[in-house]
Order: C-alpha cells, then structure tokens, then sequence
C-alpha cells in the first residue's frame, strides 16, 4: 500500500481514524435513545405503576386503625418466610435429625456399646459437682419439654394429624404451645447457669482439642486421643448449647411477647433463626443423648453420682485423669478428698 | 359456582372507614380486632389512594399453607374460613399473610395470642349455618341469607366491590374503559368531557 511507503506514522494514523468512524457507525443507532433520555418533551408517569410497585413491598402508609404494621396495605416478605419454612426448614431439619439418628443406629450396629477397657476398677473419682449436675439436669428437663414441645409445633400437622385426627391433634398443639411459651422462660435461667458452671472445664485448649477433632475422638477406630477433663466433642456441644441458647433465649423472647409491638419481619427473622438454632441444638442433643446412655458405658453416672470408674477417666480423659488418679476411692466408701455432697449418693 | 372476591377500586375509595364501621358492628368484634382495614398510601400529597383491605381469600392461601394445626378450609365459593376450634393461636397466619388479615384478640396474660380472628366474607364459620354459635365465634353469616358482604353493600362510593368474581370485574373492566386508566384518570376529559366518551356510569 502506497501510505505504508510514505511513513508508518502515516499510517497508522490513518488506521485509527478509520476505527474512529467506524465505532461511530456503530454506535449510531444508540443515539436516539440518549437524546430522548434528556430532551423528551412529554413526561407522563403511570401514577398507577409507581404506587402499586411501591404498597407491594411493604411501603408504608397510614390508617385509621391503629394497631402493629396497620399502615402496611401489602407486604410480601411474608413469602420468603412460607418458603423457608415449607420447602427449606421441615424436609431438611427432618433429613438432619433422621440423618443423626440413622448414623448412631449404624454405629451402634457395628460397633456396640464402647464398653470399659480391662472393666471397671472399683475405685472412682469425682467426675461432676453437685451444682453442676443440678443446672444439668435443671436445663436437661427445660430443653426436652422446648425440643418435644417445639417438634411437635413443626412435624405435627404431617405426623401427628394422621394419627390423632385435627380434633385431637389441636388439644396437643395447644397444651405444646402453651407449655413451649411458658417453660422457654425457664431456658431464659438455664442458659447463663449452664454457662457458669461449666466454663472452666469447657475453655478450648487448641492442641489438645484440634487434635482429638483430627483423630475424630477415637470413635472410628484408632487409638484414644488425648483429652483433659472434657474431650473436643463435649467442649463444642458446651459451646453449641450456649450459644445455641443464648441465640434460642434472644429469638424466643421477641417471639413470645408480641405486646411489645414488634412487627411482622421481625417475628419472620427471629422465628427463622429460632428454628435453624433449635435444629442444631436438637441434632447435637441426640449425639449427646446417645453416646451418654447407650453408647457408651459407665459415664450416665457422672450425672447421677458424680463420680465415674477411675478406668473409664484413664481410657477416655487421661489428661484429666492424670491429674486426679491419686483421689480415686474404693466404690463402697466416699471419698473424703473431693466436695462432700458430690460423692455422697445424692440423687441426680 | 361462583367464586367470591373482593376488589377495592382506589380511584374511588374516599378512606370514610365506612367499611370498617359496618364489619365491626355486624359481627360484634371484640376491641383490638378489625377485620377490615382501609390504608392510605402518600397521605396528603399528590397521588393520594386509598385502599380498603381485608382478607382477599387467596386461592393458595399462604395462611392456610403454615397452619402447624391446618385449620383452614376452602368453601365451594371460594371463601378462605378457619376452624376456632382447631386454632391455636400460634400466628404462624399473621407471619405469612401479606395483607395483614389475621388477628388475634389479646386474651390471655403477656400478650399472649387468642385465637386467630380474621374475615370470613360475611360466611361465617364450620359450625350450623345461621346457628348461634357459628354467631358468636364468627360473626353473622350473610351469605347463607343470600346477601353479600356488609362493608361492600355499605360502601357509599361503591369502590370496594365483592361478590363472585365474573361480576366484580364485569363491573370494574366497565368502569375502567369510560374512566381511561392511569394518567389520564384525571386527566383533561375528567372535567370537559372527550368526544365519543360516555359520562353517564352505568355502576
């Protein structure tokens, strides 16, 4: 080409503003829009659109009738919620608590109940003081009246309507409500004291934790890992059921004293947290139930008397027993060393 | 069959509570309920509207899709009514209805909810038609006297419409095509008459 002889400077020049124009082309047919966006002379909004678009979601108004979100004519938030609980909550909290309850049935098919390696000793130590197992089985009793209370608030029109009729089924609702309304009070109490008299014991001590996560406790074979006086496992249901709690307390008051003239979206969010926590609490409850009664032996009584066989300490929290080998007394006498009342035979 | 429903034309609508007066007085509704409701949106500015709103007995309605104790019911009318029997007065109804029609008379301590109150377009409840009972935990019952809902009747302005659904929007498509719609509303024509429109309203 004959400017490619006269300088490359040339032509380059020439190239660019060949793409100059040529992007111009293009967009050419785009300008109408920007004039018309500035310059239309006729602006007719909808006022229909506008207004209808906005009282759909939620946009507040006023009315003559007083009373909580009166002045809201529609408000669809009320949707995401029915979502959440109808497709998201009911079929996947049931698929996670059948899960766990499947999972410890397998488990306790194929392994059995973890008995005391080499039997009991005879000689035990105190395991649990008397105010400990008092909050226990305080928050034990309150949490499992909520759980049932509360299951039944959820499955109970797929599981309990079946089996009972509407009729019948609406007396149980009731005296479930009613009692889940009443007895959460008491959970409001448990909470902080569960809190209290386990924290010293339940403070994470990352090696020794992380490690016994690693191993996975020495359930799915392995040796035992190391453990102080509360494995990694019992740490993480402590810090689950605390803070799970305080989370099912904070929700648990919004919901149940709508005096206070929360609105609608708050009784939608804190009803969904409630429940998501109160499904993780009640998953870690089972683990917790079974590994403390059938799956394992000679640890039910750490809540009862307070004191557990000196080989079950050694074979599942050396650490901890370690410590306090030289307390271990004979079964028939109590022991003197550790607080009186925890070893006397003090019903749980 | 028909199928009822309510519609509140906002182009009329003048917020007299009328509605909300009729319904109250009607069933008897103890304080703190209102059935009906009427809200205004931009009170006091351009493009004032208001809108009489109660229970718009939704098809698939979302209360009827959370009841932990299913106590609702679909009548041959279309009518969404609940059993007071059955409630419990958990309020799961309030949380998902968008119209805010549920309603729960503060009956017992800590505000604890009673059972659920909500319209029942005029058709009262489960129990004997017209009995006593169904009078005292539902209201009148006026459709099984062959009458239409009272605030609807009431309405001076004739915005809220109800009864089945084929007629109410006969009524509404009618009022739509001699008014225009949206801008022109109130527009030029509103006041000076446009040639070929109509200014008589049939309804």
């Amino acid at each position: 080409m004959k400017c490619c002889k006269v300088s490359d400077f040339a032509c380059g020049r020439a190239l660019k503003g060949m793409l100059l124009v040529f992007s111009l082309v293009l967009l050419l047919p785009l300008f109408p829009y920007a004039f018309a966006e500035k310059h239309s002379p006729i602006v007719v909004p909808n006022p229909g659109t506008d207004l209808w678009r906005a009282v759909r979601h939620a946009s507040e108004g006023s009315s003559q009738v007083k009373g909580v979100d009166t002045g809201v004519l529609v408000d669809d938030n009320g949707k995401s919620w029915l979502e959440f609980r109808v497709k998201k909550l009911v079929p996947y909290s049931a698929y996670l608590l059948g899960g766990v309850l499947s999972v410890f049935l397998l488990y306790f098919l194929i392994r059995g109940r973890i008995k005391i390696e080499g039997g009991p000793s005879g000689r035990v130590v105190q395991r649990t003081t008397r105010i400990q197992r008092w909050a226990h089985w305080f928050v034990a009793i309150v949490f499992v009246i909520l759980m049932l209370t509360g299951l039944v608030m959820l499955y109970g029109r797929w599981v309990l309507i079946p089996l009972l009729g509407p009729d019948g089924f609406s007396g149980t609702a009731q005296v479930a409500k009613t009692l889940h309304d009443y007895v959460g009070v008491l959970f409001v109490v448990g909470v902080p004291l569960l809190f209290v008299v386990f924290i010293r014991e339940a403070l994470i001590k990352f090696k020794v934790d992380a490690m016994w996560i690693v191993k996975g406790g020495g359930y799915l074979g392995g040796s035992h890992p190391l453990s102080g006086k509360l494995n990694a496992g019992q740490k993480l249901w402590y810090w689950t059921a605390v803070l799970g709690g305080v989370v099912l307390c904070v929700t648990g008051l919004i919901l149940d004293f709508p005096n206070f003239e929360q609105g609608r979206e708050v009784m939608q969010t804190s009803h969904m947290v409630h429940t998501i926590a109160a499904v993780v609490v009640t998953a870690f409850f089972f683990v917790h139930i079974y590994l403390s009664t059938l799956g394992m032996e000679g640890v039910f009584r750490a809540m009862t008397t307070g004191n557990v066989d000196s080989n079950w300490a050694k074979q599942h929290h050396i650490l901890w027993y370690e410590e306090i080998k030289d307390q271990a007394v004979p079964e028939s006498e109590p022991s003197e060393a550790a607080d009186i009342p925890a070893t006397a035979k003090q019903p749980g | 069959m028909a199928r009822m429903k309510f519609l509140c034309d906002a182009e009329r609508c003048i917020e007299c509570n009328a509605c909300v007066t009729a319904c109250k007085n009607e069933h008897e509704i103890p304080w703190g309920v209102n059935r009906r409701r009427v809200v205004t949106i931009k009170d006091g500015e351009p493009g004032e509207r208001s809108v009489s709103v109660a229970c718009m007995h939704c098809s698939d309605a979302p209360c009827a899709t959370v009841c932990p104790v299913d106590c609702f019911y679909t009548t041959d009318d279309g009518v969404v009514l609940h059993d007071k029997d059955i409630c419990i007065g958990c309020g799961y109804c309030f949380y998902a209805c968008p119209f805010g029609a549920p309603q729960f008379p503060a009956t017992s301590a800590f505000g604890s909810r009673g059972k659920m109150d909500k319209c029942t377009f005029c058709a009262g409840g489960p129990e004997e038609d017209s009995s006593a009972e169904e009078k005292r935990k539902y209201g009148r019952n006026r459709l099984a006297e062959g009458k239409l809902p009272l605030c609807a009747e009431m309405c001076a302005t004739k915005a809220l419409l109800g009864g089945d659904g084929d007629r109410v929007s006969d009524i509404f498509r009618e009022r739509i095509t001699y008014r225009g719609s949206a801008a022109m509303a109130w527009g030029w024509g509103v006041a000076y008459d446009k040639q070929g429109v109509k200014k008589s309203y049939s309804q």
